[in-house]
């Protein structure tokens, strides 16, 4: 690849993936922050 | 395979979307990010052969002894030193194979990471099978250790040279990973053991493989997302600010010359001093609302000595929750501190850190004193976002110093500070409890001034981040040495 090389506009599907991938990793981080939350909870009981 | 593996073969093509970098980041990171929960392992192991309760060693076994036997279980104190070994061997594997990181890009270094974490796991699972605490501390301490230093530095430099418009954003996502993983892996892994627990195994060795498998999946997944950018490649209409500011620098200093500046061992200071309080704040957290607090958190009268055992059960669950709000704050100030700093600047940034840290350390005893546990709550979960935006912060003024062209390996050689720290906090918060409380001062009380030291070590670390100055001239590489350290990758 030659220097100065920017970016291309990502295409519509490329952006499908993003959201797909990040669902992928966000949906356990959710589940453990829910957890967390749960448990949490009792010190404002 | 090695091909598939190779830099070139991962260098992205025109119209790459940069935001699926992240979450490949991610992936390794919460995965590797469960070495924070490993203690949920510790009480269901110290009962592996008793099952319903541990079963005592002999008063004359030997030293060694608890490495080899299959007689009797093992005590918490022996499974704790996985945290040490985790710590050494993140610092070390992230020191010694950062350059070769840099050399064969990230994938092959997320795919080692895989097999040492993935492996350490199996590893592990052995040596819970066949009673042997050496094949454990080996598996998951020592090999699964070399796989967290590999996995945690993998996307930094990547995620870097993606996001030189948000470069602490960037690698704060990352990071942020790093401190969730516990939060994911540690209530799976309780699933997991009360699901193969039986009346004849505590489910642990099932646990093992099953994590194992998840992880090595979810890290190859991550290794393989993975996508480095071409050279000099910049975002559709940003343009490196012109204006002068000598503490952001756009040309490299090689990994062989970074740590000869004296900036880099100020940075090594601001980083360990940073962690070093945190970590002490961590492990004492849930025991100092307990004991500052007593019976108060459970609306009765007292201190914990007067409580009941259910009383002080209650209290306990209290200490544990205040625990996981703490976690969260620490993930949370990962990302949220790091991604300040692409505004307020990394210096500027590490300067708050120690300036509040100091002011907070110093008051937490007194807001222990007011009685009042929501404004002690308030100031740990704060001093928690700090703790955790300092990790995440330092990838991003690494490269502002030094460039982005070695700043993974750069990086690695830096988080022997973590290992540092992760010896010495506990080391001295525990011997300067032990001290006071050995010289008659009240457990609640012996907090305080270990709150005033850890404040003093932050005062070090300040003075240690007002001394980064701009890197000298003579340090940068050359025009003609980047060309031929970028053609021999």
């Amino acid at each position: 690849m030659n220097e100065n090389v920017t970016e291309s506009h990502p295409s519509g599907a490329s952006w499908v993936l993003v959201g797909v991938a990040w669902v992928l990793v966000g949906v356990p981080l959710l589940w453990g922050i829910f957890i967390t939350f749960k448990k949490a909870a009792l010190l404002f009981r | 395979m090695a091909g598939l593996l190779d830099r070139e073969r991962i260098v992205a093509g025109p119209g790459f979307n940069r935001w699926l970098v992240p979450p490949a980041a991610l992936a390794i990171h919460l995965s590797i990010g469960m070495a924070y929960g490993f203690s949920v392992f510790w009480l269901p192991l110290s009962k592996a052969i008793g099952i319903t309760a541990p079963v005592g060693c002999a008063a004359d076994a030997s030293l060694l002894s608890p490495l080899f036997t299959t007689v009797c279980d093992w005590k918490i104190s022996q499974l704790g030193w996985m945290y040490s070994l985790f710590f050494i061997c993140l610092g070390s594997s992230a020191a010694i194979f950062g350059g070769w990181l840099e050399r064969v890009g990230p994938r092959k270094a997320g795919v080692a990471a895989a097999f040492c974490w993935g492996g350490g796991f199996f590893l592990s699972a052995l040596g819970i099978r066949t009673h042997q605490l050496w094949l454990m501390l080996l598996g998951s301490g020592i090999i699964g250790g070399c796989g967290l230093g590999l996995g945690y530095i993998s996307p930094v430099s990547t995620l870097i040279k993606w996001f030189p418009d948000r470069r602490g954003m960037a690698t704060g996502m990352a990071i942020m990973g790093f401190g969730g993983g516990a939060l994911i892996g540690s209530p799976m892994a309780d699933l997991l053991m009360k699901h193969f627990a039986t009346p004849a195994s505590v489910g642990v060795y099932e646990t093992f493989l099953t994590m194992g498998s998840i992880y090595f999946v979810a890290m190859l997944c991550g290794a393989f997302g993975y996508r480095v950018p071409p050279t000099d490649w910049k975002p559709a209409g940003w343009q490196p600010k012109v204006t002068a500011n000598a503490m952001v620098t756009n040309r490299h200093v090689h990994v062989r010359e970074a740590w000869r500046t004296p900036q880099f061992w100020f940075l090594w200071g601001v980083l360990c001093l940073n962690v070093s309080a945190g970590i002490g704040v961590i492990g004492m957290a849930s025991p100092m609302i307990q004991e500052v607090f007593g019976g108060k958190l459970i609306g009765v009268p007292g201190v914990l000595a007067d409580l009941t055992t259910e009383q002080k059960a209650q209290v306990a669950t209290i200490g544990a929750a205040f625990a996981a709000l703490l976690s969260f704050f620490n993930i949370m100030g990962r990302f949220l501190w790091a991604s300040a700093s692409d505004f307020i600047g990394r210096k500027r940034t590490y300067l708050i850190f120690f300036l509040l840290g100091i002011l907070l350390y110093s008051s937490a005893p007194g807001a222990g004193k007011s009685g009042s546990v929501a404004l002690f709550a308030a100031i740990f979960c704060v001093i928690l976002t700090m703790y955790g935006g300092g990790f995440a912060t330092i990838p991003a003024y690494l490269a502002d110093m030094f460039g982005t062209q070695f700043v993974g390996a750069i990086h690695g050689r830096l988080l022997t500070a973590w290992s540092t720290a992760g010896i010495l906090g506990p080391v001295l918060i525990n011997y300067i409890r032990e001290y006071q409380i050995s010289h008659g001062v009240p457990n609640a009380q012996a907090y305080n001034t270990t709150m005033y030291i850890l404040a003093g070590l932050l005062g070090v670390g300040l003075i240690c981040n007002l001394a980064v100055r701009p890197v000298a001239e003579r340090y940068f590489m050359s025009e003609s040495e980047l060309a031929a350290v970028r053609g021999a990758k």
